[in-house]
């Protein structure tokens, strides 16, 4: 148990005026250097767990631990997102300044760090997400995903140990998409980020090592997103689509194919058809 | 009515360092009972063309002929166009702004200059087209879901009874379950003899839906075909930054690999049909 | 149609102009001002349209832009002109038709006041086109700062400046995306008269308003999850610092008072 880097236990959280729990009992350990996926549909209170891992909302019930500091108690909220940052849906949204490196300094200028290291550290987040060319452009004259980049690097700037991404991709066309998961990717990989990747695309969910399910304020599902993706009922019940490999893969096998049960791409599936016609 | 556009060209911001030839000579037509995509990435000149086609941009230079009519020509009555062609943008937010359902979805048949009566009628079927019953109408349109909202936005583009409806983006930003139903609904409108067209990013969902496609590269047509024709040019497709569908990717995958399933498949259910042909059921 | 609307018009550049300390350049706009309501006659103008000729050549803005940026704003010049002429009957008339007058005292004011309306606004033009918006707010923010003992939100009111520049530009967008959205539906906003037109605008203002409180919701959050508490112990990445070119610009404007004040105590207008 000694490297969770994100415990939480038992966590309850209801907004105000609200009915129901978003967020009803949820217990979760994420490990350092670790890229989990959370899916789930609108409502099934993914976006509040995000929210509750950056000290933006405050549990009624239960304990967060972020890197050993308790995101439960308000009064540690700075410290917990200086932890762990967080990139939002909607690119246009949480820019703040009218020029990009401006943008990146916010945080670090927040936090009163001296100007010659927000410098440093502003060109070299720049750097990382490649947009260094950039640095004097006006956020507006930016594609989505080169908007999404510039959060990152302002998220990036501030040198956190998690960043959690709240469904990012979901307004960008697909390359957009592609760039923004390629450098969460590099950043988990190259530099031991700890990434907890909200989204409801599952092509996504399927290059993270974990994946967990959200269901009505419960984690529903957790594993392998090879192994979670094999239960194809269970998840469509709960009004999420597969891969189409696997739902593809769950139909021929249901029609009599011989395949292995846990294809996900199309090169695995190409490998066990041949395999299953031609023998090995 | 079909839609013709001949030799369109559209400059944003001209004279300015900021000029962008967003449509670029682009010919096409669309006939009556279509259902056709129009893809391209961000950029490509989509939007762009199906402001077109409602005249909420002027053609100049190229012509635009709705029902034969030139919409560019001076003192044609916009409105109609505007009501033969209904356009229906990406964010319903853009659009709702009443009290209540009812009197959104009667927007524009009240700007039609129909009687109340007449515009009572059409709001409760327009609503019933996209699946929303009567209890929704004096809900205010800032209170339902997103996937609601979408649909309430179509239905105050239907309400005006066009000939043809054109979609930007109809799935995005609907969540994992809300594209499913969203398209099967329009599926139902285009076969109720509505001739539609639909922007969109998802080749998957191009795929499935779409008679014909036509695909915009840096506001040139790049291909206009039946889908099975436009997805066998994989390579130029991911030239443009497209995709396309995953079975495609496994029909050529599987070809590769010596197992032929045969040209022009493109929907998962015949791909289906024909790996287990090819494979054999045990 | 909102898309050819630019809003603090920056003309990028590395002139000396360009590379002033924003503060200088502030305090310089308000010095000119200054000047301007000094000047009893048009040898002032003529000393001020000078120094501002002089600075605009320096910037290498084209005249061009500064003769532009007069057009939205030649009705109000216009209609000051005419009023004054006018209006004021004392003086030898030199033209009189009905009941209007026109007297020699009543052209020399109305001349006055059309000049000086016309030096006014190029000189806060030669400011916003020599200086970006982030280092207009940065200066307003620096020179307001010493007000914060008197509890004066300079930091507060120095940040909304900044949003508010950040989001010009995607509100217009947006707005001109609503109005395609509500044309679409048959929404006329060209025709009909004032009060038909004012109607007409409720469908483009509510969708509007809602996304802008939507995204000034979102931007709050995000805003906080970047450890935003405000403006104490806040540091800035652009530091400010005046340097010589600061101190020259300074005494120019000083020789200019210097020159005016001699225009005004010996009566030479």
């Amino acid at each position: 148990m000694a490297d969770a880097i994100i415990e939480v236990k038992d966590v309850e959280f209801r907004y105000e005026g609200a009915e129901e729990e978003a967020v009803a009992g949820v217990s979760l350990r994420v490990e350092r250097g670790e890229f989990v996926a959370v899916l789930g549909r609108n409502g099934s209170g993914k976006s509040t767990l995000a929210k509750l891992l950056n000290a933006l909302n405050i549990p009624q019930k239960g304990e967060i631990w972020i890197d050993g500091v308790a995101a439960h108690e308000e009064a540690n909220s700075l410290e917990v997102r200086k932890k762990c940052g967080m990139v939002f849906q909607n690119p246009d949204n949480q820019i703040v300044a009218t020029v990009v490196e401006e943008d990146c300094a916010f945080g670090l200028e927040n936090l009163g760090v001296p100007p010659e290291e927000i410098r440093r550290r502003v060109d070299e987040a720049l750097r990382v997400v490649g947009m260094r060319d950039y640095a004097e452009a006006a956020p507006h004259m930016l594609s989505g995903g080169q908007k999404q980049r510039v959060a990152i690097a302002g998220v990036l700037a501030m040198r956190p140990k998690i960043i959690v991404f709240d469904e990012s991709t979901a307004m960008l066309d697909p390359s957009g998409r592609r760039e923004v998961f390629s450098v969460a990717e590099e950043l988990n990989r190259r530099d031991g980020i700890t990434i907890v990747w909200i989204t409801h695309f599952m092509d996504e969910a399927l290059r993270a090592g974990r994946l967990l399910v959200m269901d009505a304020g419960t984690v529903a599902l957790e594993g392998a997103p090879r192994d979670v993706f094999q239960k194809t009922e269970e998840i469509r019940k709960m009004g999420l689509d597969v891969p189409p490999m696997a739902q593809l893969a769950a139909q021929l096998r249901a029609d009599g194919v011989p395949l292995r049960a846990d294809i996900m791409t199309v090169e695995e599936m190409a490998v066990e058809l041949c395999r299953s016609k031609f023998g090995a | 009515m079909s839609i013709e556009i001949r030799g369109l060209t559209h400059i944003y911001m001209p004279g300015t360092p900021f000029e962008t030839r967003a449509l670029d000579d682009v010919s096409l037509t669309i006939r009556d009972g279509d259902f056709v995509g129009v893809i391209g990435h961000t950029g490509s000149g989509k939007s762009t063309l199906i402001a077109h086609l409602n005249a909420l941009i002027r053609p100049e230079p190229g012509h635009v002929f709705v029902g034969g009519v030139d919409v560019g020509e001076k003192g044609q009555s916009l409105i109609e166009i505007r009501r033969e062609v209904g356009l229906v943008f990406q964010y319903p937010e853009y659009q709702l702004f009443e009290e209540t359902v009812e009197k959104d979805v009667g927007f524009g048949p009240r700007n039609l200059g129909l009687d109340e009566e007449t515009v009572k009628t059409r709001v409760r079927e327009a609503l019933s087209q996209v699946g929303l019953g009567e209890e929704i109408l004096e809900k205010s349109p800032f209170e339902l879901s997103g996937g609601q909202q979408q649909r309430v936005a179509i239905a105050g583009v239907l309400a005006m009874k066009p000939g043809t409806l054109v979609l930007d983006e109809p799935a995005a930003g609907l969540g994992p379950a809300g594209p499913e139903g969203l398209l099967t609904l329009i599926q139902g409108i285009h076969e109720s003899g509505v001739t539609v067209v639909m922007v969109t990013h998802s080749m998957d969902d191009a795929a499935r839906f779409c008679d014909r496609l036509i695909v915009l590269n840096h506001g040139r047509v790049a291909f206009d075909a039946v889908p099975g024709e436009v997805f066998r040019h994989e390579a130029e497709l991911r030239g443009m930054g497209l995709d396309v569908p995953e079975c495609v990717k496994l029909v050529r995958a599987l070809k590769e690999r010596g197992m032929d399933l045969g040209e022009g498949l493109y929907r998962m259910e015949d791909v289906r049909a024909a790996i287990e042909r090819e494979v054999g059921k045990c | 149609m909102l898309k050819n609307i630019t809003i603090g018009q920056y003309f990028p550049g590395n002139s000396f102009v360009h590379r002033l300390d924003p503060r200088t350049k502030l305090l310089l706009t308000l010095g000119l001002i200054v000047v301007v309501f000094l000047s009893q006659g048009f040898l002032g103008f003529a000393a001020v349209f000078g120094y501002v000729l002089l600075a605009a050549r320096m910037s290498k803005i084209h005249l061009r832009f500064l003769v532009r940026g007069l057009k939205p704003v030649a009705y109000i010049v216009l209609i000051t002109f005419l009023l004054n002429i006018f209006f004021q009957s004392e003086g030898t008339p030199l033209f009189s038709w009905k009941f209007i007058t026109v007297t020699d005292m009543g052209l020399r004011r109305a001349a006055f006041l059309a000049v000086r309306l016309v030096l006014l606004i190029t000189a806060s033009q030669l400011l916003t086109l020599t200086t970006s918006a982030i280092s207009l707010t940065d200066g307003m923010e620096s020179l307001m700062r010493p007000l914060t003992r008197l509890r004066f939100p300079a930091h507060e009111i120095a940040m909304m400046m900044s949003i508010a520049l950040r989001f010009i530009p995607t509100l217009m967008e947006e707005a001109d995306k609503i109005m395609k959205a509500q044309m679409a539906r048959g929404a006329d906003f060209e025709s009909g008269n004032l009060f038909r037109r004012a109607k007409a605008m409720v469908p483009l203002l509510v969708p509007l308003f809602v996304s802008a409180f939507r995204r000034a919701d979102e931007l709050a959050m995000a805003m906080e999850a970047r450890c935003y508490h405000g403006g104490e112990g806040r540091t800035r990445m652009r530091q400010l610092k005046y340097g010589k070119n600061d101190g020259i610009a300074g005494l120019s404007l000083l020789a200019l008072v210097a020159v005016i004040v001699l225009f005004n105590i010996l009566g030479v207008f």
